[in-house]
């Protein structure tokens, strides 16, 4: 938990509530404001170094309209994930983006966060369902933009600013969704491989595959023991593991299992297990949940050319990291070993990856981390030429920086 | 800044000339009045204005010392594609200089492993396409210009096309842009990976319609090809049973890779033009595309087709051959240049809907055609609610052309009370800039004008465009006085 612990919270009830509060903050008190959800990513980013007052969406959790024949949903911003899993599944829809913690973390969260997982490879992510969004700034005004239909380019797309921006620009307090099917099939493929080199072959092999995952994700043995016990499936935990998700109508997944298998066996293939739709729901639960951090010294997230993904997991592995990589994105998720208990010790094994990532384009941020450590560790990376942008675009929207201040560590965010 | 302070380009210009033809050489600059009338205006051919000049960049270098140029001079500057836009998102408001990105077209790497390729702005659609055939793979976003539009210009309307409906528009396809600031900063948004840390800059740029800068680079996401097509062609008495239709198959579930509807109207000028062998009896016709695995096309398009007869098609045939298919696709996207057959001039308009509220919409079209005098035809990207209705007229006829202006204010007026907006994919340009205060309210303009300040502070790059307020002197009193011929996506 990083708020001040002395941090007292407001608990609107609507937009209009919101604006009301956001407005009598900035010009009486001028405290800063920490928009909360679920409270499951309060450790991304740095610690607010000044107190405030919480504003809590718990409050704001209605569906607005929901006209499933258009494929859309306008919500408050405060609906929890399951809640809006349920209400979508009555149609036999669904947001395709994987949650973790989602009995807890609400749409605004997720949206503030840009929260994705495993099928983000075959689905995309939040980026590619918002179309539309309501928020109050900081001095209490609201505004719109996008709209509730699937297409539509009038005016600047503050959707896409506001994903990802940790609440630091405005208070999200509804979102229009765009909406997918839900698939009649959802499957796993899990594979064991002796050596990396042999799974990133595979890897390599899926560009010339008849298939089509919706998600291809590499583990290595730490991670895949904890996954694997979460899900409650008997499946190999020992070397390195691959897994390929396959969704779409029974005849799609059934083809598309038993041909990768084939394909696989061609690849080396050490060990293969089919998990069943009926299965399928737990495993990509455990997947998803592999990201939430508890008890560990250190978790990061890196972005990768998906080409160098697994020289980079390689390494981390050789270091003890518990790794998830979404591979087929880059994208990877890692736990530092608990016997890293100084910030010595996590320099020691952050460095190299740090430097790996740079070298192929990419970059490593801090998820959680003991909050003194972030003095030492970039929590965002190096800075990057847009970092000037972003710090202008703050002092557009919050002049007074009152939106969680600090958050991003930007000049403008100084207190 | 006012649009006097900023249109003194005619004192400095003499001066700005000879420092341009040393930043690219004399060949590189245009500036008689003869060269310049060709970018008086894009496929918005309504407003007319010709820049001071024209420069041809074929570097980032270029368009830094280009864009600094200017702003020693205070020199409006607009940067321009192949200007097919039909919003006027490239009309030199104000004069200026005209970034021309034509010469930037270079496919300057392909990585099939890590999905992505970098292009210069000024790369022609197709020719990625072309480039990339047989890789397997293939960038998604394919207007029905995409023969002459390039990729920058894309990026700044956030274009769309016929196969949105399952694969997006071309923001779900950028992973980064260069970009020489309207200070001359160059910044690099995004990149290569599918994350990078802060905001989403690279989102918001796309669909800015170049009031924040000049891409000068574009790092395409590359997606798999699909293993299998069905494209069908289903036949309708009536509109209605079509629009019911296409509510059925989403509603099944299905998303096809496209969902096109042509009204009797226009099916008369395809068939007239390509002979498909289209019916000329039929209200209208659906041009629907399922794609993905071999194992899975025939079974969605038999269900396509069951759900297509159960709200009264006539018949569902099928494009067998991919000559018969590239034939489909070539009638569609070539419509608009069949419409010569129909009237001497025409207009078109981008308007959106809910899905279900098409037939709705399309009523109200028929009626507003007849309540005006105007005859319209319609031909549009169904599965989105994107509209494309087309007003056609003789512009040598001012009456007419007043008729058909209240007829298309009228149209989309109706879009906005239906819940939609007044562009899908064509963009606010300063063609539909005085609808944006209905669709918005004035604290959502004012935001948006903020953001426009972070990187536009000056308004010198692309003034008056987008919003109503861009640039302090509203464009809300250019009064819309010639509609006439526009192609359309």
């Amino acid at each position: 938990m990083s708020l001040p612990e002395t941090t007292d919270e407001i608990l609107p009830t609507s937009t209009d509530e919101v604006c009301a509060a956001l407005a009598e903050n900035a010009s009486g008190e001028q405290r800063a404001v920490f928009p909360v959800g679920g409270r499951t990513a309060l450790h991304y980013g740095y610690a607010p170094q000044t107190p405030g007052v919480a504003l809590s969406t718990h409050n704001l959790h209605r569906v607005i309209d929901y006209p499933a024949r258009d494929m859309t949903i306008t919500v408050e911003a405060g609906i929890c994930i399951d809640n809006l899993a349920d209400t979508l599944k009555a149609e036999g829809q669904r947001l395709p983006i994987d949650v973790a913690q989602s009995s807890r973390a609400t749409l605004g969260g997720v949206l503030a966060t840009d929260t994705n997982g495993a099928r983000r490879f075959g689905f995309g992510t939040m980026r590619d369902y918002v179309i539309g969004i309501t928020a109050v700034d900081a001095a209490g005004k609201p505004f719109h933009a996008g709209g509730r239909v699937v297409k539509n380019v009038a005016g600047y797309d503050l959707c896409k600013l506001m994903i990802g921006s940790l609440g630091t620009l405005a208070v999200v307090t509804e979102v229009t969704l765009k909406l997918k099917p839900l698939p009649e099939s959802s499957t796993l493929l899990w594979c064991r491989f002796d050596g990396w080199q042999d799974l990133d072959a595979a890897l390599e092999g899926l560009l010339r595959s008849d298939t089509r995952p919706v998600a291809v994700e590499a583990l290595n043995s730490e991670a895949a023991h904890d996954v694997v016990s979460e899900s409650r499936l008997e499946l190999p935990t020992n070397g390195p593991i691959a897994c390929f998700g396959f969704e779409g109508t029974q005849r799609e997944t059934d083809w598309q299992m038993e041909r990768l298998t084939n394909e696989l066996k061609q690849a080396n293939v050490a060990e293969l297990a089919q998990v069943s739709h009926e299965q399928s729901e737990s495993l990509w639960f455990a997947l998803a949940d592999f990201a939430v951090t508890s008890e560990e010294p250190l978790t990061f997230q890196a972005a990768l050319r998906p080409s160098r993904t697994i020289e980079f997991v390689k390494l981390a592995t050789d270091a003890g990291v518990s790794i998830v990589a979404h591979a087929g994105d880059g994208v990877v998720i890692g736990h530092l070993p608990d016997d890293v208990t100084t910030l010595e010790a996590a320099q020691s094994v952050l460095d190299p990856l740090q430097q790996m990532a740079a070298r192929g384009d990419g970059d490593l941020i801090i998820f959680d981390c003991a909050e003194d450590w972030k003095q030492s560790i970039p929590v965002f990376g190096e800075r990057m030429t847009h970092w000037g942008l972003m710090d202008k675009i703050k002092q557009q929207l919050d002049p007074n920086n009152l939106l969680n201040p600090g958050r991003f560590g930007l000049p403008a965010e100084a207190i | 800044m006012s649009v006097d302070e900023m249109t003194t380009t005619s004192e400095s210009l003499p001066a700005i000339l000879d420092n341009l033809r040393e930043i690219v050489g004399a060949d590189s600059v245009l500036s008689s009045h003869e060269q310049l009338l060709v970018y008086e205006c894009d496929g918005f051919v309504i407003e007319k204005n010709t820049p001071d000049c024209v420069v041809f960049p074929e570097t980032t270098e270029q368009v830094v010392a280009i864009v600094k140029l200017c702003n020693q001079h205070q020199i409006p500057f607009v940067p321009r594609g192949a200007g097919t836009s039909l919003a006027g998102g490239c009309l030199p408001v104000g004069g200026g200089v005209m970034i021309a990105l034509t010469r930037m077209r270079g496919i300057h790497e392909v990585n099939l492993r890590d999905r992505y390729a970098v292009v210069g702005p000024g790369t022609v659609n197709v020719h990625l396409t072309q480039h990339l055939k047989g890789t397997g793979f293939h960038y998604a976003p394919d207007p029905s210009s995409q023969g002459a539009c390039t990729i920058g210009g894309n990026v700044a309307t956030n274009s769309g096309g016929p196969h949105t409906l399952k694969y997006g528009v071309t923001v779900n396809h950028i992973l980064g842009a260069e970009v020489v600031l309207p200070d001359g900063e160059v910044v690099q948004l995004g990149g290569y990976l599918a994350e990078s840390p802060g905001y989403d800059l690279t989102g918001l740029f796309v669909g800015s319609e170049g009031t924040f800068g000049v891409c000068t680079k574009v790092i395409v996401r590359l997606t798999r090809d699909p293993a299998a097509y069905r494209t069908m062609l289903g036949v309708f008495e009536t509109v209605s049973d079509a629009t019911q239709s296409i509510s059925g198959i989403i509603g099944a579930g299905i998303i096809p890779a496209a969902l096109e509807l042509m009204d009797q109207g226009i099916i008369e000028a395809v068939e007239a033009a390509f002979g498909f062998g289209f019916p000329l009896d039929a209200g209208a016709v659906l041009l629907i595309e399922v794609d993905g695995l071999e194992v899975a096309v025939d079974n969605e398009a038999k269900q396509i087709v069951e759900l297509c007869e159960q709200h009264g098609a006539r018949e569902v045939r099928k494009a067998d051959s991919p000559q018969q298919r590239d034939l489909l696709w070539k009638c569609r996207k070539k419509a608009f240049g069949a419409i010569g057959r129909l009237s001497p001039s025409y207009c078109t308009q981008d308007g959106v809907v809910p899905r279900t509220k098409l037939p709705e919409i399309l009523k109200f079209i028929t009626e507003s055609g007849a309540r005006h005098d105007i005859r319209i035809v319609n031909v549009f990207h169904a599965g989105d609610g994107n509209i494309h209705p087309i007003l056609l007229f003789d512009e040598r006829d001012s009456e007419q052309v007043e008729r058909v202006l209240r007829a298309s204010d009228e149209i989309l007026n109706r879009c906005i009370e239906l819940g939609g907006s007044v562009t899908g994919e064509h963009g606010i340009g300063v063609e539909k800039i005085s609808f944006m205060n209905k669709l918005f309210t004035a604290e959502d303009l004012e935001t948006m004008e903020s953001v426009r300040i972070a990187f536009n502070p000056l308004g010198l790059c692309s003034p008056q465009k987008m919003l109503p307020t861009a640039g302090a002197c509203g464009m809300e009193h250019i009064e819309r006085s010639h509609p006439a011929r526009k192609a359309a996506l």
